[in-house]
């Protein structure tokens, strides 16, 4: 499923935030990538999402090779994953209906054909009152939720979270880790960055830990 | 300010829980790129206008290649036969026998002696109309009309008439038709060179369009690629924009250059002209008014100005998502 050979990651001339990160994740997969603020959490998201390249090494998704990778093929690639950004990357001129149907209206579907999906899981998030709500009056929680289900919808194969829990209450923080937990055993992979110890705790699953741009493999 | 859901912000409803579910599918989805960040009022005057100088152009060289055809159509058909000057003889006895002679020539349909007054209207524009022709050597003039379907030989005719009656002549008009042929061509390249520098100018007004377009809409940009369109679906999102723009203005120009094309007329009297400027502008283009063929090459205007606007919208947004993913 991922892949990481010798991964190295730098922005201009700065210094290396990731260094020689190997790992090698198989399908159906549930990982916590933790490590202190800084360390490159959401760096090696963004690797694994493509949305930038590796000063070097190697990173295959799905058996491919995607440090040389066509738009169209990553276009491809990119619907087969979903993620959940830090800051929610919701569109402000859009309701909440209309964000978390992105994934599916990019792809050609007629609204019709995912109407009942996307109500039935903004219900399910608890944003069923919130439907046609424009993001800019949606709270924090309420667009880390939108942000949660714009990822989920499509029924990724892998899906990477930044934070996902941050903005919630933690009952809410249980409920969606539910979600993705309910994911993984349906077959998604799925790699949560958090620092929330607690969470942690209450879900036993391996760690991706960072330190010092190094990444290691506590349990599985 | 707190917020009151029941209250639209900026003429806007933010939040409508009440909107009836079963009614969402008869209304489009919001744009995920709106018009109003893509396209904006300056960018719909400008290429209105450039719209209206293609058409008018167009509109202009199409009135002048029909009364070009006209005009050689009419000279073609119709040879004039001038009598020089006799001081000594009869003018008016030597025109009814030149007269006689041409309708008994073969492939001839129709023979017509100008009187001296309608001699005298075509030498107006130069002598003016107090001259007194009958005091000036004024040559008579015969307008021939000739049979299309059985021309005669003019060369022949024309050597039958210098026997027959010296001090005539035979014009052709072959070399009007030629200077028609020069003026209504270097008029159509002209116009051509207009078409397309108006091309060009709106090819770089909407690549910078669509450069600011792309520039204002980067954040969409970017979630649109981090959830899986394609850069076809990202390019489409704003051609449909530049094309609706394309549309819009188009029909603004093209209406315009068709008022000006009904209106021309009138709007010469209502700049002062005399009677005589709308008789030269009619000389010049006909009735100077449209027909149906030239209104729908006011139509093709339109359509390759849209097709222009979108086309380069397309090319312009792959450029730039190239240029980023590199």
């Amino acid at each position: 499923m991922i892949r990481l050979e010798n991964v190295a990651l730098r922005y201009g001339r700065g210094p290396e935030i990731l260094r020689d990160v190997n790992f090698h994740l198989k399908p159906g997969s549930l990982h916590f990538l933790t490590g202190p603020s800084g360390a490159g959490k959401t760096s090696l998201l963004r690797l694994l999402f493509m949305s930038t390249q590796p000063t070097r090494g190697l990173i295959h998704l799905f058996g491919q090779n995607v440090t040389r990778i066509t738009p169209s093929r990553r276009a491809d690639l990119r619907r087969r994953i979903g993620i959940v950004f830090q800051d929610f990357r919701l569109l402000d001129h859009l309701t909440t209906w209309e964000n978390v149907a992105l994934p599916l209206r990019v792809t050609g579907k007629k609204p019709g054909d995912y109407q009942e999906d996307v109500t039935d899981l903004l219900q399910w998030v608890g944003l069923g009152e919130r439907m046609y709500a424009l993001s800019p009056v949606l709270s924090g929680g309420e667009k880390q939720r939108a942000a949660i289900a714009r990822a989920v919808i499509g029924k990724p194969e892998l899906l990477l979270a930044d934070e996902p829990t941050g903005n919630v209450d933690p009952q809410m923080a249980r409920r969606l880790l539910r979600l993705f937990i309910e994911l993984n055993r349906l077959g998604t992979s799925v790699i949560i960055a958090t620092h929330d110890h607690q969470l942690m705790q209450q879900f036993q699953a391996p760690r991706l830990e960072l330190h010092d741009g190094r990444i290691h493999q506590v349990g599985g | 300010m707190t917020y009151d859901p029941n209250v639209p912000a900026n003429g806007k409803e933010l939040y409508s829980p009440a909107r009836p579910k079963e009614k969402k599918w008869s209304n489009q989805p919001t744009p995920i790129v709106q018009a109003k960040s893509v396209t904006g009022s300056s960018l719909v005057v400008v290429i209105s206008i450039m719209c209206f100088l293609a058409c008018l152009t167009a509109g202009a060289v199409y009135l002048i290649n029909q009364s070009a055809a006209a005009w050689t159509d009419d000279i073609a058909s119709e040879v004039t036969v001038q009598i020089g000057v006799d001081r000594n003889g009869n003018m008016d006895d030597k025109l009814s026998k030149v007269a006689f002679f041409l309708t008994n020539q073969s492939g001839i349909s129709g023979v017509r002696p100008l009187p001296e007054e309608e001699s005298a209207v075509l030498l107006e524009p130069w002598l003016g109309k107090s001259a007194d022709l009958k005091e000036l050597p004024v040559p008579r003039l015969i307008a021939v009309e000739l049979d299309r379907n059985n021309p005669p030989e003019l060369e022949k005719l024309r050597e039958s008439l210098k026997t027959n009656f010296p001090n005539t002549t035979l014009d052709d008009h072959r070399r009007w038709q030629s200077q028609i042929q020069t003026v209504t061509r270097s008029m159509a390249l002209g116009g051509l060179a207009v078409l397309i520098l108006v091309g060009f100018a709106t090819t770089g007004i909407i690549v910078s369009a669509t450069r600011s377009a792309m520039s204002s809409n980067r954040d969409i940009v970017e979630v649109l690629h981090f959830v899986g369109a394609t850069d076809r679906f990202i390019a489409r999102e704003f051609e449909r924009h530049f094309l609706a723009l394309g549309i819009r203005s188009g029909l603004v120009g093209a209406g315009g250059a068709a008022a000006i094309f009904i209106f021309m007329p009138f709007f010469m009297r209502l700049l002062g002209g005399s009677n005589m400027t709308s008789a030269e502008i009619r000389r010049l283009l006909g009735t100077a008014a449209l027909d149906w063929p030239g209104f729908i090459l006011l139509g093709i205007v339109v359509i390759v100005i849209a097709a222009l606007c979108m086309l380069t919208t397309r090319y312009g947004v792959y450029r730039i998502l190239n240029s980023q993913h590199h």
